[in-house]
This record gives C-alpha cells, structure tokens and sequence, in this order.
C-alpha cells in the first residue's frame, strides 16, 4: 500500500510540475464561476432606477416618491430639472418623472393635478414598464383621493372635522391594503425560478466528469512515456499502481469541484455549512466513481488518441442522460437509459441538498450507487489491463 | 567452473500465430557481460521482458539467482535492474526526483534512496543536475539518466537494451567505461546492442538471434574464428554471414 500512495504522491508531483494544466485546472472553474455569477448572479426580479424632479416639494409628491421608493425593483434618484434635461439630451437617462409646481395643492383642493413623463423616444423598455408602474401608483393616490373627497362631501355639515375625516379614510385605506380584496399569487411553471439551485448541481457534475479523462489517460501516459515497463519489473504490483492512480485522478477531479464549491458558498450563499459539507462528500464519492469508469478506459486503450475519445463520448452520455440540463420524463425510455449514468444520481444527491435542504441520509441510495461504482471500476480495470500483449 | 547466475531453459512465446522466442536456452555467469544479438523482431526484447519479469513465458523454465521466475517473481525483481530501450523517464520531474522515486519502487527507503541517487549521478558524471529537469537533458544525458535509474536498489543483474542508440561519443564511451566498472564489482549483465563493435569490445560471450532462436552462442573471438583471422574479421561480418544481408523489418 505504502508503493501505492508512493505513486498518488508521484502524480501529485508531475501535476504541479505542468505549469500549463494547473494553471488552466485552477483557472477553468474560477472562470466558469465567474460566468454564472455574470449569468445568474444578479436579481431575477425587475430593477430600474426611476429619474425624478421634483418641482413641487409638497406633501403629496413626497408621498407618491415615497410610494414608488417602496416598491421593490425601484430605486429612486432625485434630480434637479436642469440635471434631468441635460442627461435626457445625452441620453444618460431614456424616462424623467417631473412632478410640476402646485402638484400637492391641486390634489388637495381636489382640482386637477397632473405629472409630466419627459422622455427620448419611447423612454426605453425599462422606461415603458417604469412608467406604467407610476400611472399605477399616481391611478391608487387619485382613488385615494376621490374617496377622500367623496366622504368629505358627503359629511359636509356634519360636525366632524377635516382632520378626522382624513384620519379615518386613511386608517380605512390602511386596512384595506394590508387585506385587499383582489390578490395575486404566482405560480412558476416548468421548474425552479431559483436558477442557481437549478444549473449549480450539473455544473458540478460536469467538472467531477473530468476525472474520467484524467483517469482514462493516466495508464496510457506511462506507456507513452515506457515508465510503466520500467515500474512493473520493480517491486511495485498492478493493483498498487491501479489505486495510486485512482487515488490521484479523485484528487484532482475534487479539487476543481472544491473550489466551484467555495466560491458558490462565499458568493451566492446557498449552502449551510452542514449542506457544504454534505455536497463535499458527494463530489468526493462521485470523483471516485468517475475516477473508477476513468480507469476501465485507461486499462483497454493503447493509445492516448483512443483513451480521449472513449472518455469523450462516455462523458457526453453521462451528461445528457444524466439530469444535468434539462429534465428528462420519469416515464420516458430516455429516463431508463439514465440509470447508466453517473451523473443521475450526482444531480439527484445535489438538488436533494442544495434545493431541497436534504442531508446525506436522504440521499444514502445515491451514494452507494456511486461508490459501488467506483469499486467496481477499480477491480474491473485490473482485471482487463495488460501492461504489454501477451502479458497477464 | 564459474556460477551460473541466469539460466534458460527451452524459452518459447507465441504472439496469436507468431512464434517470437522458440526454443531459446543460454546461462549466463556471475559477473559476466553477456549480449544477445540480433536483427529486428529477432526476439531479442521479448526474451528480456520474460526475463524481467514482464511477459510470462508460453513454456520453458528461467532462473535468476537461484529463483525461478514463474513462481518467485518478487525474489527476482529485488535482484534486477533493467535498463530500457526506449528512455523511461518523467521529463517534468529532476533527474534525482526520478531516481528516488524508482528507488521507493525498487523497496528503498527515502534516505537511502537519496544517497544512492546522488552516488549514481556521480558515476554517470551528473551530480551537478541532481535537480535538472530531465526533459531539459541533452539525448546523451537521458541516456545516462536512463541508466543511472536501472542501477537503484544495488541490482545483481543488469538487464540493457540498446543503451547506447543515439547519443554522442563522450556519452557512449562513458557509458562503456561505466559498465564495465560495474562488471567488475560484479555485476553480472545482459546486453543488446546493434553495435557490433559494442558486443565485441565488452561482452565475454554472444548469443546471436534470429527468427526466435540463438544461430550462435561463443566468445566474439571463437565467432570470429568460425569465418576467418579473429584479427581481420568483425563480428559484423559474422552477424551478417549467420543471419544474412537481406532487409529486416
């Protein structure tokens, strides 16, 4: 066992001696994180920034810019009439929401009030749907105040004062928004809204996968180079070299998922780190399995030409019947021809912890298929490997 | 009579419908250099991979040091050395890096392992590139390398396989004169060259090869003498009258 890990620590030198592949081996992940925090990593929710003047500087614009300061999405950035017309001209904003002098007057004497959108163009996209929510808002003051006036109308001569009209018409309104008639529910259809619990799992198992390749070339790379003759006329067995590879391909098909890992914990903060932890052991147990497959092809290619393209196309049909973009239908002939893949029971155990908040003991059946595997494998590879034709 | 440290016994090895080695014996003395001979798919590498313990034999009997080589392959292993045809080496790791390692291979432990290694690289006349990386050598101090590794472990047998295809003069000289420095320690080896004059000048007896079998087995000088004067004729001359001019694969 000691000639073994002799041989895992070996593969470890010579990986950190190739400058190129270590670099790129680090590099890959942190960049492809880099990409799905660029893809998936802002708000999936509307956001815009809503250009306002305010000429009025009364009670009713500071409500209605304190109405739209509260919607979620909105963010508000005051303006002075100059500065707002100046960047319209530019073009630095496409929408300006100009609320005019004697805006809060208006509305108070219940004569007309008015605001004014200037914009270039059409305002833009985001500008339409901003102005839409603002028409909304302004259309809710505008009930707000009607039933107000109606009330006040209808209680003229009644000894009862115009701030306790206000007081209770307010007060009623209060209630009634916090249990309107009218609600909305939304209902997400064709899988989770949460894009990162939905794409994290199979970017994961993608980079486990490249464990296969590692492993597929690693046998073969000794006989390109004639060390592996060399090794088996010394005391060291075919099965401690088979498990010093093995042992070296998990730990370099780990290390990438580990630091996809971090960054995800660090950046998106998705896991606990309970969950972390369990999706660790997951990658390890997975990284064993690929490992394992990796070494069935390093043990019947001759060539590096043939372990790349057998891994390849292993690799691509663990991929696409594994869960690991779209969903396949549980019912389908596909779904069947899935339990081959790993990378159906890695995205199983992944979303289980990740989307689902499981732990480890919910996903005990996937492990064991996974680590069945990469036994199997090991002692499967053994038994096919000839070091040279004609050789046991 | 000197002790036979190597003796083979009616060696065969089939390939499918190939007969690589058919019916090979020879034995080799303790502390002799012995070459084995041979144009192309003589059969010359299939015996020494049978030999070291790499490709098991169809039939026949091989006994290293007194250890039967189907049934005591460890035995054998801590006793040989062997020196590849093709370099095998890891370029990205230094030229003592790769010695260690083969010598933790070979049962050394790390401290001994070090010091043999930088002993060897000091007979090979490369101690100040113990920490070289190999793939910045030149072809003659691969070769040399290549060698030096063969030696970890303190083998009894040397087993070398065209040692000296493809390096300068100075490496090739230096090799000879390391070999047989080591001859005469006691270190008994097989040796396959194309070099005739290799043969001739190191080795005490020849065994020629072809098709499978050994066509001669003498000292170069009883060889020579079989065609004509030992002064004026070559061992060429002898290897190209027994296995004739035609090209081989």
């Amino acid at each position: 066992m000691k000639r073994a890990f002799l041989i895992t620590l070996n593969e470890v030198r010579l990986y950190l001696q190739d400058k190129g592949d270590l670099a790129f081996s680090l590099l890959l992940p942190i960049l492809t994180f880099a990409l799905m925090y660029g893809a998936f990593g802002g708000e999936t929710m509307f956001k815009t920034t809503a250009s306002i003047v305010d000429e009025d500087g009364g009670i009713y614009s500071q409500q209605l810019i304190e109405k739209l300061d509260d919607i979620d999405g909105i963010s508000i950035d005051m303006l002075s009439a100059e500065d707002a017309e100046a960047k319209l001209e530019r073009s630095d904003i496409l929408l300006a929401l100009f609320i005019p002098l004697g805006f809060s007057d208006n509305l108070a004497s219940g004569d007309k009030a008015e605001l004014i959108f200037k914009q270039r163009g059409n305002g833009g996209l985001e500008g339409q749907i901003l102005a839409g929510v603002i028409r909304s808002v302004s259309a809710e003051i505008d009930q707000e105040f009607q039933v107000l006036h109606r009330v006040e109308s209808n209680l003229e001569g009644e000894s009862i004062s115009a701030s306790e009209i206000e007081s209770t018409v307010n007060n009623l309104l209060d209630a009634e928004r916090q249990q309107p008639a009218l609600g909305v529910t939304e209902e997400v259809v064709g899988g989770s809204a949460d894009f990162i619990n939905q794409y994290l799992p199979g970017i994961i198992t993608m980079y486990v996968l490249f464990a296969i390749s590692m492993s597929a070339r690693t046998i073969v790379e000794e006989r390109r180079r004639g060390t592996l003759e060399r090794l088996l006329t010394t005391h060291l067995n075919t099965g401690e070299l088979f498990f010093g590879k093995f042992i070296a391909n998990i730990a370099r098909g780990f290390i990438q998922t580990l630091i996809l890992l971090i960054l995800s914990y660090a950046v998106f903060q998705i896991f606990t780190p309970l969950s972390f932890l369990a999706c660790l052991v997951i990658s390890l147990v997975f990284a064993a399995a690929a490992s394992g497959l990796g070494m069935i092809i390093a043990a019947i290619s001759r060539t590096e030409e043939a372990a790349n393209w057998i891994a390849v196309v292993v690799t691509m049909f663990m991929v696409m019947m594994g869960n690991t973009f779209f969903q396949i239908s549980e019912d389908s002939v596909l779904a069947t021809v899935g339990k081959f893949s790993l990378n159906t029971y890695a995205n199983e155990a992944y979303t289980t912890i990740i989307a689902q908040a499981g732990s480890l003991g919910d996903v005990w059946t996937q492990l064991v298929i996974l680590a069945a595997v990469a036994v199997v494998g090991l002692i499967i590879s053994r038994m096919i490997f000839r070091a040279v034709p004609g050789s046991k | 009579m000197a002790e036979e440290f190597v003796v083979v016994k009616d060696l065969y090895k089939s390939f499918k419908d190939i007969k690589a080695v058919d019916g090979v014996s020879f034995s080799i003395e303790k502390g002799e250099i012995f070459g084995l001979l041979g144009p192309n798919g003589a059969g010359k590498t299939t015996v020494i991979r049978m030999l070291s313990t790499v490709l098991p034999a169809d039939k026949g009997e091989i006994t290293i040091g007194g250890h039967p080589v189907k049934t005591g392959a460890e035995a054998v292993r801590s006793l040989i050395g062997v020196c590849p045809q093709d370099l095998a080496l890891y370029e990205d790791l230094s030229a003592l890096d790769n010695m260690v390692f083969f010598g933790r291979m070979v049962g050394m432990e790390s401290k001994e392992a070090k010091d043999q290694a930088m002993s060897n690289l000091k007979l090979m006349g490369l101690e100040g590139r113990a920490k070289g990386k190999v793939g910045k050598f030149s072809g003659g101090m691969k070769r040399r390398i290549n060698l030096a590794i063969a030696l970890m472990g303190s083998p009894r047998l040397l087993f070398l396989d065209e040692p000296t295809v493809g390096i300068d003069p100075q490496s090739r000289n230096h090799i000879f004169n390391n070999v047989q420095e080591l001859q005469k320690g006691g270190l008994t080896v097989l040796y396959t060259t194309h070099y005739m004059e290799e043969a001739d000048r190191l080795c005490k007896r020849v065994a020629i090869m072809d098709g499978g079998q050994i066509i001669a087995l003498d000292t170069p000088y009883n060889l020579k003498s079989k065609i004509g004067s030992p002064d004026s004729v070559t061992l060429e001359d002898v290897f190209l009258n027994l296995t004739g001019r035609s090209l081989r694969d």
